[in-house]
C-alpha cells in the first residue's frame, strides 16, 4: 500500500506542469551532446594512438590481432626457450628473430630530427599503447629501448661486427660526461 | 728448441683436426682445409642448429694460458665493449660491474710475479646455482652458468656464495645497453661465456682479443683444440681443491 503511494507521487511530481515546460529543453541539449559526440567519436578515436613506424613490407611474426592479445604471451615463451633453453632459431621459420630486440628493431618510431625516441616518451611503439592501457611494462629496465648501432648514439651501442682482434686497451672507456650526453635525464631515484 | 717443439704440437693439431673434418665433412674438407682451423673449429664443435635446444653433448670451456705475454686489459676491453659495460654514472668503482677480473699475484718467497684474466669459472657444481631461491642462477645443459634476469630479485646470495667473487650487482638504473646484454638495476650479473655469440658460431669475445692466450672450445670433445691442449699440457682449475669443476682451465699458474 506503501509501496503504491509512494510511486503514484513521485509519477505526479514528474510529469507536473513544470517539468513539462523544460522538456523541449532537455530534449534539444541531449540532443546537442549527442552530436557532439557522434562529430568527435569517430572510430580511430576510441582506442589508443599508436605510433607506427612505415616498416618495410616484412609481416610480423602472426597477424596484427593476434599479435594485440598474444605478445605479452609470445615474448614470455620466447624467454624461456632462449634464454634457458639456448633455441636461438627465428620466430617465423627464417625472416623474423620472435625475440624483443626484433620487436625494437622492427617498431622504433623516429621523432622529428630523425632519431629514435627512448622509453621515456610517448611516442615510443609500446609506450604509445600500453599507457592507454595503463600497464606499465618493464622490459626495458634492462633490454634496449631503440634500435643498435643506428649512428645516432655513442660508439658503445655501435658495436656491430667489431672486431676484437684490434681492440685496444684504454680506448673503450666510458666518462661520466660521455654517459650524460648518451642519457642526459638518468631516472635514478636512489643508488 | 722451443720453437720446434711448438711447430711438432702445431702439426699434431693440425693432423687431428683435418682428419676431424674428413670425418665430418667427408668431400668438402678438401675445400674447406684452406680455412683458418680456428674457423672450422667452431662450426665443427657447434653442430646444432639454432633451433635445437642446448645440449649436454657440449660442454664449453676456456683454457686461458698465462705464460704468453699478453695484456688481459685487452680482453677485459672487448668484454666491457662486448656487453656494454662500465656505463654506471653513480656507481662506486668497487661496485661497477666486472666480468672479467684481472688479478696480480705475487709469491712473497720468490718474488715471482704474474697477472691472470679471473671470470665467472662456469662451475658444473655451481654454488651460485645451489643458493639461488628463485632459480634465477642456472647451468645451461652446455655448462655455460648464467643469470636469468627475468627471475632475479637481487637477493645478492650467488655473490655471497661465488668462491671467485665472479659476480657483480647493478646498483643504478641503466639506459643504453646494447642489445645482445640486456642489463638493469637490481640483477646479479656475471660472465655469461658471450652466450649470444657461442650460439651463433663465434668464439667469446675476450678470447677474440687474446691473441691465443685464451683457447675457447668443447671439453666433450677429445678431438678439440682444447682438449688437445689440456692433455698434453695439463691445465689447472682456480680452487680445484672445491671439487666444483669449473670449465675455465688455466696454464702457467
Amino acid at each position: 500500500m506503501r509501496l503504491q503511494l509512494n510511486i503514484d507521487f513521485s509519477f505526479n511530481s514528474f510529469f507536473n506542469k513544470k517539468s513539462l515546460q523544460k522538456l523541449p529543453l532537455a530534449v534539444a541539449g541531449l540532443a546537442l551532446i549527442a552530436s557532439f559526440n557522434t562529430v568527435n567519436a569517430s572510430q580511430s578515436d576510441l582506442g589508443p594512438s599508436i605510433t607506427i613506424q612505415e616498416t618495410s613490407g616484412e609481416k610480423c611474426v602472426l597477424p596484427s590481432e593476434e599479435m594485440r592479445r598474444q605478445h605479452p604471451d609470445l615474448l614470455k615463451h620466447d624467454r624461456i626457450k632462449t634464454l634457458r633453453e639456448g633455441v636461438r632459431a627465428k620466430a617465423d621459420g627464417g625472416v623474423l628473430d620472435g625475440s624483443l630486440k626484433q620487436c625494437v628493431n622492427c617498431h622504433a618510431v623516429k621523432d622529428d630530427n630523425n632519431k629514435y625516441v627512448r622509453i621515456d616518451n610517448d611516442q615510443h611503439f609500446c609506450v604509445s599503447c600500453h599507457q592507454y592501457a595503463a600497464v606499465s611494462i618493464d622490459c626495458f629496465q634492462c633490454h634496449r629501448d631503440i634500435p643498435e648501432g643506428s649512428g645516432d648514439f655513442h660508439a658503445l651501442s655501435n658495436h656491430k661486427e667489431v672486431n676484437y682482434n684490434a681492440v685496444v686497451p684504454g680506448t673503450y672507456s666510458l666518462t661520466v660526461q660521455d654517459m650524460a650526453n648518451i642519457a642526459p635525464e638518468v631516472h635514478s631515484d636512489d643508488n | 728448441m722451443t720453437i720446434n717443439i711448438e711447430n711438432e704440437k702445431q702439426q699434431d693439431t693440425t693432423e687431428i683436426e683435418s682428419s676431424r673434418r674428413n670425418f665430418i665433412f667427408g668431400s668438402v674438407a678438401a675445400a674447406g682445409l684452406s680455412v683458418a682451423p680456428g674457423v672450422m673449429l667452431y662450426q665443427t664443435a657447434n653442430a646444432r642448429s639454432l633451433s635445437e635446444k642446448a645440449s649436454s653433448k657440449v660442454r664449453w670451456g676456456m683454457l686461458v694460458d698465462t705464460s704468453k705475454q699478453v695484456d688481459w686489459n685487452k680482453c677485459v676491453e672487448a668484454c666491457n665493449k662486448e656487453h656494454g659495460l662500465n656505463n654506471e654514472t653513480h656507481s662506486r668503482d668497487d661496485q661497477k660491474t666486472q666480468y672479467i677480473r684481472v688479478v696480480d699475484v705475487t709469491n712473497k718467497g720468490t718474488g715471482y710475479s704474474m697477472s691472470l684474466p679471473v671470470m665467472c669459472q662456469h662451475c658444473e657444481q655451481a654454488p651460485c646455482v645451489d643458493v639461488c631461491p628463485t632459480g634465477a642462477s642456472m647451468t645451461r645443459p652446455d655448462g655455460i652458468v648464467l643469470v636469468d634476469r627475468h627471475r632475479c630479485i637481487g637477493c645478492r646470495y650467488c655473490m655471497m656464495a661465488c668462491p671467485y667473487k665472479a659476480r657483480s650487482f647493478v646498483h643504478e638504473v641503466l639506459s643504453d645497453q646494447t642489445e645482445n646484454t640486456p642489463r638493469g638495476k637490481g640483477c646479479v650479473e656475471s660472465c655469461n661465456m658471450c652466450v649470444n655469440r657461442v650460439d651463433n658460431g663465434q668464439d667469446p669475445a675476450c678470447v677474440e682479443a687474446s691473441d691465443g692466450a685464451i683457447v675457447f672450445g668443447d671439453l666433450n670433445d677429445p678431438n678439440s683444440a682444447i682438449s688437445t691442449l689440456l692433455k698434453e699440457h695439463g691445465g689447472k682449475q682456480i680452487r680445484a681443491d672445491l671439487k666444483l669443476n669449473p670449465g675455465v682451465h688455466y696454464q702457467g699458474i
